[in-house]
């Protein structure tokens, strides 16, 4: 039952005939009047209980995207239904109008179409659908809620997918596919070809120009199939927020442009994302299957409360790797939280394993190292500047230990971990 | 060619409904899953602990409000059961058959009493002389508590007038039957002494003025009474102040208790509402209806409000920023200095390719030689004593930054 701006007229129309005939008598009539037309509409009223509501949303979109979910009523009553339909969703689902007019003869079906457009990466949930229908003279109506679930799974923008053109160039340079040789683009022996102007003197392999005409060059490619895994640490260092989200979604961004990288060289790449158990896990995804398994799989991913258990990230890396490969750790590069946990357990990891750790750095801190304004400026930055060396420092401890430090802005850290990516490989480290 | 295909089909513009086949599809949800029966089920489940709350209340309320005899806090009420009350003395009275009428206006008293009634005035503090005359004027027999001076000859047709006077007494002193049946009182002495024969006066000290007088004005008995405490519940049981009371308020079968107060304008309490015009009672009924009704109309959500489940919002530099915060609270400038001199030294040892292990000297040496400075002022710049104070600290951070941006790679 609700009503509307027509009951509230309806009563003050009551107004008139009360100064009229000022009589206890007739505001008692009129209040008669209002609950009995209110009544009649509601009782005359298509009930909201007989309408079929079946939703349809697409699977996910990618954040930033557009997409809608739409709502298809069936008036399954023998009245005809005059409603609202609010089409409710989580916040940051970002819907545009949500709230439909209908009329709807009996028997008869609409579509109703809410734009969403969500601002947050994850899966954004449905709320119910109310339906309020009115009676014909709209005095009056009733109102149900009901349970129609949708689920939108809101992909990773991948932001960072405009570095890959670069970083794929670089890539082909190594693998030996343009005229220009670089010295040391790799170790593997690839193939034999004609020499051309432009190339290593040292690479011409005189063996096999002896058994031909032509001078004949070795090139050299990068190994190929080797398995990176990139570990997402979703533990309570990864809730900070860095701008206006969470460090995790930064991380996310590095994670799937070294992935698409690293698919693209030829690499095996499997990611975990870990706490204190498992939350997320891609593995065995090749070629094309790889970025939408990823994506999928770090739509879903939010912070947990709770500390890394490092241990546990050692040991779950372990069961998944029996070779040497390279083990990409986005984490954060709190002095306090590496040296009870990354420390303790990384250095035979990194025995094993190339280990690279990569953490974002909070432009907020850099920014204020900088400042100079008044003295309360300058105790700004003399804080600041004393967590950036206690970064430092920490990096220091790693390297020590054999693992690679990627400490970057969260802009940076996506291309910063390519390079790096791409650095190793340069050097047959993986 | 799919392109004119789908510009001749009619595409129903997104956002507006369309007819789609009324056939219900599998998946579609159809009602909440309730009955009527059940819905009034749960709500009267809802709603009975509440209603039986409220009622409770009510009839507490109402009940309260039977059972609690009516009480006030007047000075000589009738009906104030306090210390300063007269609660005792009504009740004796009306057990004895006398009828009390309480009365708060000069015009509801004037009504009341007459002739062979008793009025009882508990001050005239309030009354102008106008009303002081109607009250007499009523024929009734008065009993005037603590009159003002000047109404003392009024009251009294002139045969009393009042004296300054300090004497003090217990003792009636005349043949007056409540104050010679009281004995003695517990207030002493008063100011009133007898002009005219008409009048007597009790309880007198040696200058011959007195606490109670009487006279009798046109047939009518006035009593004044200097001191109402005799009445009061505190005193009325001490010495013979019951007596008094009880004679001079039990004189006759009717008694009016009249008290004065500052809204007695002398006319009978009218109701304010009586002086608007008539529709506006049943016009303020229709307002009010309307507003209920806009309150319904308003207070019915389209469905429920929806939460957002959020992350946790703490932003990572706010450890960074507290630190700042104890630094500047402590006026730390040693601790502050460090960390501006450590950063300028790593990274200008940084940017001339010093190992990380090279010590304090070997730095100073390659900043002066990248700079060109004397070797003591960068040594002053990095390793110096901390500033004293904040401008000094400004100062040094701003040094610093001036040596850091001379360091090239050389």
């Amino acid at each position: 039952m609700a009503l509307t701006w027509r009951a509230a007229a309806l009563a003050a129309a009551g107004l008139v005939v009360v100064v009229l005939l000022p009589t206890t008598a007739t505001v008692l009539l009129w209040a008669l009047l209002v609950v009995l037309a209110c009544g009649t509409d509601v009782a005359l009223a298509a009930s909201p209980r007989e309408v079929a509501v079946q939703r349809t949303v697409p699977r996910s979109v990618r954040l930033t995207d557009t997409s809608s979910s739409t709502l298809t009523l069936t008036n399954r009553s023998r009245r005809r239904l005059r409603a609202t339909v609010r089409d409710a969703w989580q916040p940051s689902a970002g819907t545009g109008p949500n709230r439909h007019e209908v009329d709807l003869p009996p028997g008869e079906a609409r579509r109703l179409v809410t734009r969403l457009r969500p601002t947050r990466r994850g899966d954004r949930l449905a709320d119910r659908v109310t339906v309020r229908s009115y009676g014909p003279l709209r005095l009056a109506a009733r109102q149900v809620s009901l349970d129609v679930p949708g689920r939108l799974r809101v992909l990773p923008e991948f932001a960072s997918r405009r570095h890959l053109p670069s970083r794929l160039a670089r890539l082909r340079e190594m693998d030996g596919r343009t005229a220009v040789q670089i010295r040391g683009a790799g170790t593997e022996f690839d193939s034999l070809r004609e020499y051309v102007i432009g190339d290593d003197v040292r690479s011409i392999d005189w063996r096999a120009t002896a058994r031909r005409s032509e001078v004949v060059v070795r090139t050299w490619r990068p190994e190929r199939d080797r398995r990176v895994l990139v570990v997402l640490d979703t533990s309570r260092t990864s809730a900070a927020r860095i701008g206006d989200v969470p460090r995790v979604d930064a991380s996310i961004e590095a994670a799937l442009l070294l992935s698409a990288l690293a698919a693209r060289a030829g690499d095996r790449v499997d990611l975990i994302a870990y706490d204190r158990r498992l939350r997320a896990q891609v593995a065995g995804a090749h070629g094309p299957r790889l970025l939408p398994a990823l994506a999928d799989a770090l739509a879903a991913v939010e912070p947990a409360l709770v500390e890394t258990d490092w241990p546990g990230v050692v040991s779950a890396v372990r069961q998944r790797l029996s070779q040497r490969a390279l083990v990409v750790l986005l984490t954060s590069l709190e002095p306090a939280a590496v040296e009870s946990g990354v420390l303790p357990v990384v250095g035979p990891l990194a025995g094993d394993h190339t280990v690279v750790l990569a953490s974002v750095a909070d432009p907020e801190v850099a920014a204020m190292r900088t400042r100079r304004g008044d003295a309360t400026e300058v105790y700004d930055a003399a804080a600041a500047e004393r967590t950036d060396l206690e970064r430092a420092a920490v990096s220091v401890r790693l390297r020590q230990r054999g693992v690679e430090v990627v400490d970057a802005l969260p802009d940076d850290l996506a291309p910063r971990l390519a390079d790096t990516y791409l650095a190793l490989k340069a050097a047959g480290r993986l | 060619m799919s392109a004119p295909t789908t510009a001749g089909r009619p595409v129903p513009p997104t956002g507006t409904p369309a007819t789609v086949a009324p056939d219900v599809a599998p998946g579609a949800v159809l009602g909440d899953g309730t009955t009527a029966r059940g819905r009034a089920r749960s709500r009267w489940r809802r709603a009975r602990w509440p209603l039986v709350v409220l009622l409770g209340v009510l009839v507490a309320a109402a009940l309260a409000s039977v059972l609690e005899p009516r009480t006030s806090t007047d000075p000589l009420g009738h009906d104030n059961p306090e210390a300063d009350g007269a609660r005792a003395v009504a009740q004796v009275l009306t057990g004895q058959g006398v009828t009390i009428t309480p009365v708060s206006t000069t015009a509801d008293a004037a009504r009341a009493a007459g002739p062979g009634v008793t009025l009882l005035v508990s001050s005239t503090w309030y009354l102008s002389d106008e009303q002081v005359e109607r009250v007499r004027g009523t024929g009734a027999d008065l009993v005037v508590v603590s009159p003002d001076d000047w109404h003392v000859p009024v009251l009294t047709g002139g045969a009393v007038d009042v004296v300054w006077s300090a004497s003090t007494t217990v003792e009636p002193r005349c043949d007056d039957p409540a104050a010679r049946a009281a004995g003695t009182l517990t207030t002493s002495g008063g100011p009133y002494v007898a002009v005219t024969d008409a009048a007597s006066v009790c309880f007198t000290g040696s200058d011959g003025a007195g606490g109670v007088a009487s006279a009798t004005v046109d047939g009518a008995r006035v009593t004044l009474v200097s001191d109402g405490s005799v009445l009061t519940n505190r005193y009325v049981a001490d010495e013979g102040n019951a007596a008094l009371a009880l004679h001079l308020l039990g004189r006759n079968d009717e008694l009016v208790w009249y008290l004065p107060s500052a809204t007695d304008t002398g006319e009978s309490a009218t109701d304010p509402f009586a002086l608007l015009p008539p529709w506006v009672g049943p016009v303020a009924a229709q307002l009010g209806l309307v507003l209920a009704v806009v309150a319904l109309w308003r207070a019915r959500r389209l469905g429920r409000l929806v939460t957002e489940p959020l992350p946790v919002t703490v932003r990572a530099a706010e450890a960074t920023e507290g630190r700042a915060r104890l630094y500047r609270r402590a006026r730390s400038r040693g601790h502050a200095a460090a960390a501006l001199r450590a950063g300028t030294a790593r990274r200008a040892a940084g940017r001339l390719g010093l190992p990380r292990s090279a010590g304090a000297t070997d730095v100073v040496d390659a900043v002066a030689r990248a700079t060109r400075r004397p070797a003591e002022q960068v040594t002053a710049l990095l390793y110096g004593p901390p500033p004293t104070d904040d401008a000094g600290l400004l100062r040094l951070a701003r040094q610093l930054d001036e040596l850091e941006s001379e360091v090239h790679r050389t």
